[in-house]
């Protein structure tokens, strides 16, 4: 194994972890307010994949695409929240899980209806080579990771600089407390739904030069970010981003040692973090329920 | 009639029977395939309705069943019995093992385990042990099984006796677990209030392993006995995509009711053959399904008939009944 090749699975590890990230802290801030857990953030991810594919096939702009997806999840993302969570808020995890995955497996259903099987590819939208270190390393990646730490800072500024923000942060201590103070706790909700739901877009969005856009993306990405989530622990966004940075290494270099311990060297990090520390790393001990 | 009702046992041959002699009415690989999913879907239901564990992962309990029939049929012996012996015993294994790691999480965390560990299982069984799963080719061993005396397992018409059989079985073992047992009551209550369980003295981690273990090792059953009836496995068998169906067959049925998997894969299955002539895309009516059902109450057909029934029975009787059932509701609604 020599340099180069660390320093390229390195990148790609990288690039991988933003991915994870951007799919995964819209899971952890909703599981933190509102005590759901919503895994049709995975039908996002493929919505927001899939409708940047079609504008780039059509207009040939990856930024269109990307703009689009964002705003036809966050109109998708409306109709769920009011149809679907707006009766289950008050009501345990189990139903938000069972209902989150009949709503991602009737999207699944309805991509496959519309846009058909076949795998579909999106070239990148910043061709050329980085050299780093002597190593060439595609210019895409790099970008994938400067927006997601870009995200990761920007989230950090919403949830701690903004008045909107430390409301959410406060409804995740505690949430009847800020419904005392006056503030309309179900609009904080369905505002940290949206965001969850762009960031879980943008992540498609971003994805789709790196692989093959499938309809059954969201079940492939879902076991890897089931491990983030978990091994960060939920509600916990510094623990999110920990954790994909591990995961994402994990994966890019198992798969450079044996092809199949990409995917089960996290979940062996998951089962031994998880015997340690049953809430995962920063999950906190109000998780309980 | 109203003693008839409210005793399982009864009801237990009563909805057999009626099983048994559908077989003459509706085709007999549909009726095989009722009675094998809805043993898979009684370890997935009772774990949801009296444990309060959701498991997005029994795919790969299935499976494991499944590869350890058809290890044993493809590669060691020809005999189906042992097979399926060789199966459950796998399960129960990797369940004893698993079970211990899972059990500690609290319900969120094990259901996204759970369905990481399907995900794994998936490709452990697709790509890492390709040499001897061959992936998705699959094992074909439908000519190796042996006649056997009595029950012959090698033709269908065997296959189904014996699933009948078992599917009777496991449903005398679930009504005594469900309802004639302390440790029944005491799943329930950790469902309902683990804490108090654990003041009254009761080993919460134990209770919990055993009702793992016992679900999933009646999952594997299913898994064996789908495999001795395809005489294929293949890795699809573990596919990801498909572990929502024993959760949206206990949530359609009742989770937790003793004969909503029952009822539920019937409605199921029978649902699914007639969509796929219709449209091909059967997530979009699993999914759909799956809302209905959720946003309707979950208490699922078999719950909220149950009440029903015993309603209209014990109308004009003592309330004997009527507050069993009545307590089986509420338990249904936690």
């Amino acid at each position: 194994m020599n340099a180069h090749l660390i320093i390229s699975a390195f990148v790609l590890g990288l690039s991988m972890s933003g991915v994870y990230f951007l799919l995964t802290v819209g899971l952890s801030l909703c599981y933190g307010l509102m005590r759901i857990i919503s895994l049709d953030q995975f039908l996002y991810y493929s919505v927001g994949a899939y409708m940047t594919y079609t504008i780039v096939a059509v207009t040939g702009n990856f930024w269109l695409g990307l703009l689009a997806g964002i705003l036809t999840t966050i109109l998708i993302a409306l109709f769920v929240e009011k149809i679907v969570y707006k009766r289950i808020y008050e009501k345990s995890v189990m139903f938000s899980m069972i209902l989150s995955f009949g709503v991602n497996l009737m999207g699944v259903g309805l991509i496959k209806y519309i846009w058909g099987l076949e795998p579909k590819p999106v070239k990148a939208p910043i061709g050329g080579n980085l050299n780093i270190f002597g190593t060439e390393v595609p210019g895409y990646r790099i970008f994938v990771i400067l927006l997601a730490a870009l995200v990761y800072l920007a989230v950090c500024y919403f949830l701690n600089k903004t008045i909107l923000g430390t409301a959410i942060r406060a409804g995740i201590d505690d949430a009847e407390k800020v419904e005392a103070l006056g503030i309309n706790i179900y609009k904080l909700f369905t505002l940290t739904f949206l965001l969850a739901t762009s960031l879980s877009a943008l992540a498609g969005a971003i994805h789709t030069p790196m692989v093959m856009v499938v309809p059954d993306m969201g079940m492939n990405i879902i076991a890897f970010a089931f491990m983030v989530v978990i091994i960060g622990g939920l509600g916990s966004i510094k623990g999110t981003l920990i954790s994909s940075l591990l995961v994402g290494q994990v994966v890019s270099f198992g798969s450079l040692i044996w092809a199949p311990l990409a995917d089960m060297a996290p979940f062996m990090i998951m089962i031994i973090i998880l015997l340690i520390k049953p809430t995962g790393l920063y999950g906190s001990k109000y998780m309980k329920r | 009639m109203k003693r008839l009702f409210n005793n399982n046992l009864s009801k237990i041959l009563i909805i057999f029977t009626i099983l048994y002699l559908l077989k003459y009415v509706l085709p007999q690989s549909f009726m095989l395939e009722v009675i094998i999913l809805s043993i898979y879907t009684m370890g997935c239901s009772f774990l949801i309705g009296r444990v309060g564990f959701v498991s997005f992962g029994q795919p790969a309990y299935l499976a494991i069943g499944a590869y350890g029939t058809a290890f044993y049929l493809y590669y060691f012996g020809t005999n189906p019995f042992v097979a399926i012996l060789v199966g459950i015993l796998l399960g129960l294994i990797i369940n004893i093992i698993t079970g211990a790691f899972f059990i500690r999480l609290n319900s969120s965390y094990y259901t996204l385990c759970n369905q990481a560990f399907c995900v794994v299982s998936f490709f452990i069984f697709q790509k890492a042990l390709v040499k001897y799963t061959h992936g998705d080719n699959g094992l074909w061993f439908l000519s190796r099984i042996d006649p056997t005396p009595v029950i012959d397992l090698s033709r269908t018409e065997g296959v189904f006796i014996f699933a009948f059989l078992v599917a009777v079985g496991v449903w005398l073992l679930f009504n005594y677990l469900m309802n004639h047992s302390v440790f029944g009551a005491t799943c329930l209550c950790v469902k309902c209030n683990e804490e108090k369980l654990r003041f009254l003295g009761y080993n919460v981690f134990n209770i919990k392993w055993l009702a793992f273990i016992i679900a999933n090792t009646i999952t594997s059953l299913a898994g064996a006995l789908y495999s001795l009836y395809f005489g294929f496995v293949s890795a699809g068998i573990t596919a990801p995509s498909k572990a929502i169906e024993p959760v949206a067959i206990s949530m359609l049925g009742g989770a937790g009711t003793l004969f909503g998997p029952l009822v539920g894969s019937f409605i199921f299955i029978g649902l699914k053959d007639i969509a796929s002539q219709v449209i091909s895309y059967w997530e979009l009516l699993v999914g759909l399904m799956l809302i209905i059902v959720m946003l309707a109450g979950e208490k699922g057909i078999v719950g909220s008939l149950e009440g029903f029934l015993s309603k209209l029975i014990n109308k004009h009787g003592n309330n004997e009944g009527l507050q069993a059932t009545n307590i089986e509701g509420e338990v249904g609604s936690e």
